[in-house]
């Protein structure tokens, strides 16, 4: 359980700065605010509706927040040389990794779940009413998708013994995902057309690549599970299996331990 | 069984070298000085041993484990001071204590180690603020945590002051005399000549040497040294000081004073005398000594050609 050992002190380290205790406040804070002001501006508000009301600040925060809380995790302590002093106990490098993350995933989570729970009770208190099914789902698969972006920030920082490196990796993951992902579709539709191989719309294939991204997955999966009546090319009554919400779920499982797996494999293989 | 067993290792970094076919062997209850000038390979030579680079070939054992494939049940034997560390800037002295102690599953009071290392006052201040002699330190007292049955120690008196140094010693000798093997490496002569049992030295990525102190003295010529102070001496006259029979190693000491010194057995001492002056070298004084661990070293390391 050497892990768990690593875990803590980085639970420790990581709540002791400054820059990670203001952002996560911050994070928190944000689902404050949007508990506060969903009742003001939704007729009979329940708790099923802060998916929704919260996507846009989700799909940028978290990316955002994941990606700054995993991709110093190993690089920082690797190029300052804490690491060699970690390593010179009897800890494994997998004991490292899962360390890492099971300690900052414990501050994301600690964050997120309090912040949605906390924008529940708002909803809830004092006119709405509370859809448990539909919260307890939008809790998981927000931290799943929290997770994902965790994974991919300790796997850029498990790559590179250089902190320049890590930090332009995060950034490249976060503009790629975030920034660049949703202008994909008019993009390749474009592309398509041009080429004379799709009308206007994007075939099923390029929607299911448009699909992968964790951020695309995380939004299949409220939408798939929990909306009222699923619509739109892909969660859509008329769409192929493999763009519906399980598919998708599936996905976002991959990411949450695709990434974190190839990464340690890659830091279990270099010399410190 | 041996604490240490390398065997044939090499390590590579594209086309350089850094180890060259090492084999060293290290018994249980060991004092082992790890010598070498600055660059020798004697860090990439621990790094093997904790798994922190990977040999290109050959294999090392601690404790009949094996360095690469059991490093966690060979590290939970090792205590280690390693090089180019860095301590955890917003944990304090004794938190870096428990972390070590529950990391290694040890019992015990972390106020008495620090104590024994000299830094029990700053125990509660965070180690960003220490200086790197107490860094130092602190990373001892991490080291001796669990009473490891094995103790490595690179370049351990990096950062201190005298005083520091010579409570390093105490402390090599303490942990020797409760058992444990100490294998340490150093650049620093003084440090080696006065705890170990045996010394390995290290020069360009190959093992030049392996004995007891006395043992490596023996090896040098008769074990006498002649320090010359000439006037006239020619770098090229060196050649010919050591192709007389008898003498080892030849080399200028220092050019400005003209002194020379050759290792030589006890017969040949008037024969370099001889031979100076048949050059007409003039000897204005000359001595004998016993030679010193320093002048292995610069043999052994080519720091005389």
């Amino acid at each position: 359980m050497a892990w768990r050992t690593i875990a803590k002190k980085d639970v420790r380290e990581v709540t002791d700065s400054r820059t990670v205790t203001w952002g996560l406040a911050f994070l928190v804070f944000v689902f404050f605010v949007g508990g506060y002001v969903l009742p003001l501006n939704v007729d009979d508000p329940t708790t099923a509706d802060l998916p929704t009301y919260m996507a846009d600040a989700v799909g940028l925060l978290v990316p955002l927040f994941g990606l700054l809380l995993g991709y110093n995790a190993i690089v920082e302590e690797r190029a300052s040389g804490q690491m060699t002093l970690l390593l010179a106990l009897p800890h494994s490098r997998l004991d490292v990794v899962v360390g890492k993350l099971v300690g900052r995933g414990a501050a994301l989570v600690a964050a997120l779940g309090g912040g949605i729970l906390l924008a529940a009770a708002l909803v809830v208190y004092p006119f709405g009413s509370l859809d448990p099914l539909a919260l307890a789902g939008y809790l998981l698969a927000t931290l799943l998708f929290g997770v994902a972006f965790l994974g991919i920030g300790i796997a850029i920082s498990t790559l590179t013994a250089s902190k320049q490196t890590a930090t332009a990796g995060a950034f490249g993951v976060f503009f790629l995902f975030v920034v660049l992902w949703p202008q994909l579709p008019d993009i390749l539709a474009l592309v398509l057309e041009e080429l004379g191989l799709a009308d206007g719309g994007l075939p099923d294939w390029a929607l299911f690549l448009h699909g992968l991204e964790p951020g695309m997955c995380y939004e299949r999966v409220l939408e798939g599970f929990w909306a009222d009546d699923p619509s739109g090319a892909a969660v859509g009554p008329d769409a192929p299996w493999y763009l519906g919400e399980w598919v998708a779920l599936g996905l976002l499982g991959a990411w949450s331990s695709g990434p974190i797996a190839a990464g340690y494999l890659r830091f279990a293989g270099t010399d410190l | 069984m041996a604490a240490i067993e390398a065997t044939q290792v090499s390590k590579r970094y594209g086309t350089l070298t850094a180890l060259d076919r090492v084999d060293l062997t290290v018994a249980e209850g060991e004092i082992f000085g790890f010598l070498g000038p600055n660059g020798a390979g004697k860090s990439t030579m621990i790094n093997i041993f904790l798994d922190f680079a990977r040999p290109s070939e050959g294999q090392v054992e601690v404790f009949g484990l094996d360095s690469q494939a059991e490093t966690v049940a060979a590290r939970e034997r090792m205590g280690v001071l390693p090089e180019g560390y860095d301590v955890y800037d917003r944990l304090t002295g004794r938190q870096h204590m428990r972390f070590a102690m529950e990391s290694k599953d040890a019992e015990g009071d972390p106020m008495a180690i620090l104590e024994r290392v000299g830094i029990d006052e700053a125990a509660d201040r965070q180690a960003g603020g220490y200086s790197k002699g107490m860094a130092q330190r602190l990373v001892l007292a991490m080291a001796l945590v669990g009473e490891p049955d094995l103790l490595i120690l690179d370049e351990p008196t990096t950062g201190l002051d005298p005083n520091g140094a010579r409570a390093m010693r105490e402390i090599i000798r303490e942990e020797n005399d409760r058992g444990a093997t100490v294998f340490f490496s150093s650049h620093i002569l003084e440090q080696v000549e006065a705890v170990c049992d045996r010394v390995g030295i290290l020069n360009d990525g190959e093992l030049v040497a392996i004995d007891t102190i006395e043992g490596l003295r023996a090896s040098v010529g008769g074990g006498t040294k002649l320090v010359i102070t000439t006037a006239g001496f020619e770098e090229g006259y060196l050649a010919d000081l050591r192709g007389i029979e008898g003498v080892e190693s030849a080399w200028i000491a220092d050019a400005e004073t003209g002194r020379v010194e050759v290792t030589c057995s006890n017969d040949a001492k008037l024969d370099v005398l001889v031979a100076l002056d048949d050059r007409g070298v003039d000897v204005t004084n000359f001595r004998t000594e016993e030679p010193s661990l320093e002048d292995l070293f610069v043999e052994y390391t080519g720091g005389g050609d």
